[in-house]
């Protein structure tokens, strides 16, 4: 049985460290969690990706996440900031390797608002890939892969965890019976919406309602393209046979979960990235070390970040995301 | 008052009126009975000024008025309540923004956002104050001249329901990601949760088109900030200032509909307004801007501005309120302006000219220099009189009803008839500005 998690009911905050990190619930979710970095490991591990260990701050992050603001770090008197996501550092990564990935903390000042959507946490990790000359297709087939693999093994090794949280395998049965994850539109995915009377607007990201409604009507992952211009964070690359959308997706976990992971392939062109910049309202100067790299050329790619904190709770069926951490952040909220 | 002063802005009548309220609409009293009163002498400073209000005998929207109210309406009848770029309004007025200026970054704003909260009338707060005066989060209480400051000042004063504020970045702004920061801070909450915030995308200003924001600041301050500034001493190398000059930003249609998308996108909750300035394409820009989901144009006109400009762009670059609002055509949303407005007559001429409400921006503050307790209160008295006045005397009733029947313009007459030699423009001819 499936259960369609609704965050309006839960408005749990975290306990105190002691009681979280000695609850059954936390160690279940942390060792499930530990499954899922150990079969990612091992999965991204065979395909050939290299591990690199993420920076942690740079005079520049990536500005792409909506409404989130950045943490300022005094680095000898020159502002830097922790990164919110390390894709800069991915692109410029694939002058050492081909294929590479992070396991990644990153940090957004969420807006306040995010704290009751029960999948937003101000600090937290994703499993951060990029992939030299791949397309949108071969690097969705790629997070196809790792997600799978990762549920399969929890579903194989960790029965007695799932049972714990009382999570059924039934929730995983797309893993055996129905190989391959949904595909949408962004411009389905609104139509739906507007056929459910959810007001989406055409030109922006889905919204969080909007992200949930989408996810309770399905049973299994979901991929949702094209994007439009105007959502998304600069690297992610324009079509060039459809100028206004972009070749990027989302991964949606089904059940009401919500969104897993964020990737595109990239823009990789100088005078297109500082166009692009241009067009989220930045100074291009801030980016100078990266577009001197792109000026003199960076490998075309595609890559994804997948959130750990919010892979393990759809896999463990929890109420929030703040349960798979073991030092939660919600937004706004003063925690150790 | 702090020695503030507006050269070539009628700054006595608004200090009068920061003194007087309502009252200095009309000629002293004390001359009452005693002196023939007639138009003064004074020589208009623009096309807006030169345009005439012109009320009409036949009054059709009056006898709509009377059949509703069952009497002869009268001035007080006048409903000036109005959206405001996304905000309720009393008024068709809202505070333009006077950013890290230093005549603003003193307790004037603070006692500009307190007045105009009070007011329930929108308040911009410009451009740069976080870079050069802080956020005033971390800072502690001296920064009250922040952005932060302002901002509690206002929503702790507005009346439930009325006004907002609405928050400028500027591309060296991003850098300090301003709206991020306002975004997710609990100071804003109350805003954001009554839907009386809003994010304005600074293309340009009035006073100086085509250039970034310019200010004079102290070799110290100009230190802390020069990794995102250009700074040029122009003044000499003993000198204590320096010239910070922004970048004007590089815009293209693509990139100003892009950067309103993301505003719309990352800030949901946030209405939108973009400010143009006086350029010879702000007709496309302004409907490129509506067409992307701006809830608010706002234009300032060449007559605009409280910042540091070079004296040739002062006198000689841009396009005058009038020519602007004449490119922009029928408006396709919420059209704001701002330049040299103080009083009634300017303003309602504006309205009729397609504006939704006009800004105050040098008269703001000239009056709470004046007197920061009450002189914006006593300003936007009067010129709530004068547009009552005014407005009913064009048969109207409320500020939407005013259009272009309600004025007449000189420059749609043969400018050979027409003698104006405006004195403080140096003699310039007023028919010399492009013909509507």
């Amino acid at each position: 049985m499936t259960q369609v998690h609704n965050p309006e009911a839960v408005r749990e905050l975290p306990p105190a460290p002691r009681e979280h990190l000695t609850s059954p619930v936390t160690r279940s979710v942390l060792r499930i969690q530990n499954q899922i970095t150990a079969a990612a490991r091992e999965f991204l591990g065979a395909a050939g990706f290299v591990e690199l260990f993420p920076p942690i701050i740079g005079p520049v992050t990536d500005p792409g996440a909506r409404g989130a603001k950045q943490v300022d770090v005094d680095y000898y008197g020159h502002r830097y900031k922790l990164m919110t996501s390390a894709i800069l550092y991915k692109q410029a990564s694939l002058l050492a390797f081909d294929k590479i990935f992070y396991i990644a903390p990153n940090i957004r000042l969420e807006p306040l608002e995010t704290c009751s959507t029960s999948r937003h946490l101000a600090e937290f990790h994703q499993i951060d890939v990029e992939m030299a000359g791949a397309s949108r297709q071969a690097i969705t087939h790629v997070a196809e892969g790792l997600v799978t693999h990762a549920v399969r093994r929890v579903v194989d090794t960790m029965p007695d965890e799932l049972a714990a949280l009382g999570r059924s395998p039934d929730a995983f049965a797309w893993v055996l019976h129905e190989p391959g994850f949904g595909r949408m539109t962004h411009h389905d995915a609104v139509l739906d919406l507007h056929a459910l009377g959810h007001r989406q607007s055409p030109d922006a990201e889905i919204d969080w309602v909007g992200e949930r409604l989408l996810s309770a009507q399905r049973a299994r992952p979901f991929f949702i393209t094209d994007y439009p211009k105007g959502s998304r964070g600069f690297y992610d690359r324009e079509s060039r046979e459809h100028p206004g959308s972009l070749r990027n997706f989302d991964l949606i976990a089904p059940d009401g979960y919500g969104e897993l992971c964020s990737g595109s392939e990239r823009e990789h062109d100088y005078a297109r990235i500082v166009t692009r910049i241009r067009e989220t309202g930045e100074n291009p100067a801030k980016y100078g070390w990266y577009l001197e790299l792109a000026r003199e050329g960076i490998p075309a790619s595609a890559g994804f970040g997948l959130g750990v904190e919010r892979f393990t709770r759809y896999v463990g069926g929890l109420h929030s995301v703040w349960q798979a951490s073991a030092y939660p952040k919600l937004p706004g909220v003063v925690s150790p | 008052m702090s020695g503030l002063h507006a050269p070539g802005f009628p700054e006595d009548a608004v200090r009068e009126r920061a003194r007087l309220g309502a009252a200095a609409a009309f000629p002293d009293r004390a001359e009452y009975g005693r002196s023939l009163f007639g138009a003064s002498a004074t020589a208009p400073a623009d096309l807006i000024d030169a345009i005439r209000v012109v009320p009409p005998v036949f009054v059709p929207q009056r006898l709509e008025k009377l059949i509703d109210l069952g009497r002869e309406p009268v001035y007080p009848d006048v409903d000036l309540a109005t959206v405001v770029g996304g905000f309720r309004s009393p008024l068709p007025l809202f505070v333009s923004a006077f950013g890290s200026t230093r005549v603003a970054s003193t307790d004037l704003g603070v006692a500009v956002s307190r007045a105009a909260g009070r007011a329930g009338v929108p308040m911009v707060i410009g451009e740069n104050v976080v870079p050069m005066n802080g956020y005033g989060r971390m800072e502690g209480a001296a920064a009250s001249g922040a952005l932060r400051g302002r901002l509690a000042a206002y929503a702790e004063h507005a009346p439930d329901g009325l006004g907002g504020v609405v928050v400028q970045q500027s591309t060296e702004d991003a850098d300090a990601e301003v709206w991020n920061l306002v975004y997710s801070d609990p100071a804003a909450t109350a805003l954001l949760d009554s839907g009386r915030l809003a994010f304005e995308l600074k293309v340009g200003q009035g006073a100086k088109p085509g250039l970034g924001g310019m200010t004079v600041v102290s070799r110290a301050a100009a230190a802390a900030v020069a990794e995102q500034y250009t700074l040029d001493d122009l003044f000499g190398p003993q000198a204590a200032h320096v010239l910070r000059c922004s970048s004007p930003g590089t815009f293209t249609a693509e990139i100003l509909r892009q950067q309103i998308r993301l505003m719309r996108n990352n800030f949901p909750r946030a209405r939108v307004w973009v400010k143009l300035p006086p350029a010879r394409d702000v007709g496309d820009a302004a409907a490129v801007s509506w067409a992307a989901g701006a809830d608010a144009v706002t234009v300032d006109g060449a007559e605009g501005g409280t910042g540091w400009a070079p004296r040739g762009f002062l006198d000689h670059v841009g396009l005058p309120l009038a020519e602007c609002l004449r490119r922009i055509g029928t408006p396709q949303g919420g059209l704001l302006v701002s330049g040299r407005m103080w009083a009634g007559p300017r303003a309602v001429k504006a309205l009729a000219l397609g504006a939704t409400a006009v800004g105050l921006g040098r008269a703001a503050l000239v009056a709470a220099d004046e007197d920061p307790r009450h002189g914006l209160d006593r300003l936007l008295e009067c010129l709530a009189l004068e547009l009552r006045l005014l407005i009913s005397a064009l048969g109207k009733y409320t500020p939407a009803a005013l259009d272009g029947e309600d004025i007449w313009r000189p420059d749609r007459v043969d400018p050979a008839d027409l003698t104006i030699y405006p004195a403080d423009l140096g003699g310039e001819r007023i028919h010399e500005y492009p013909h509507g």
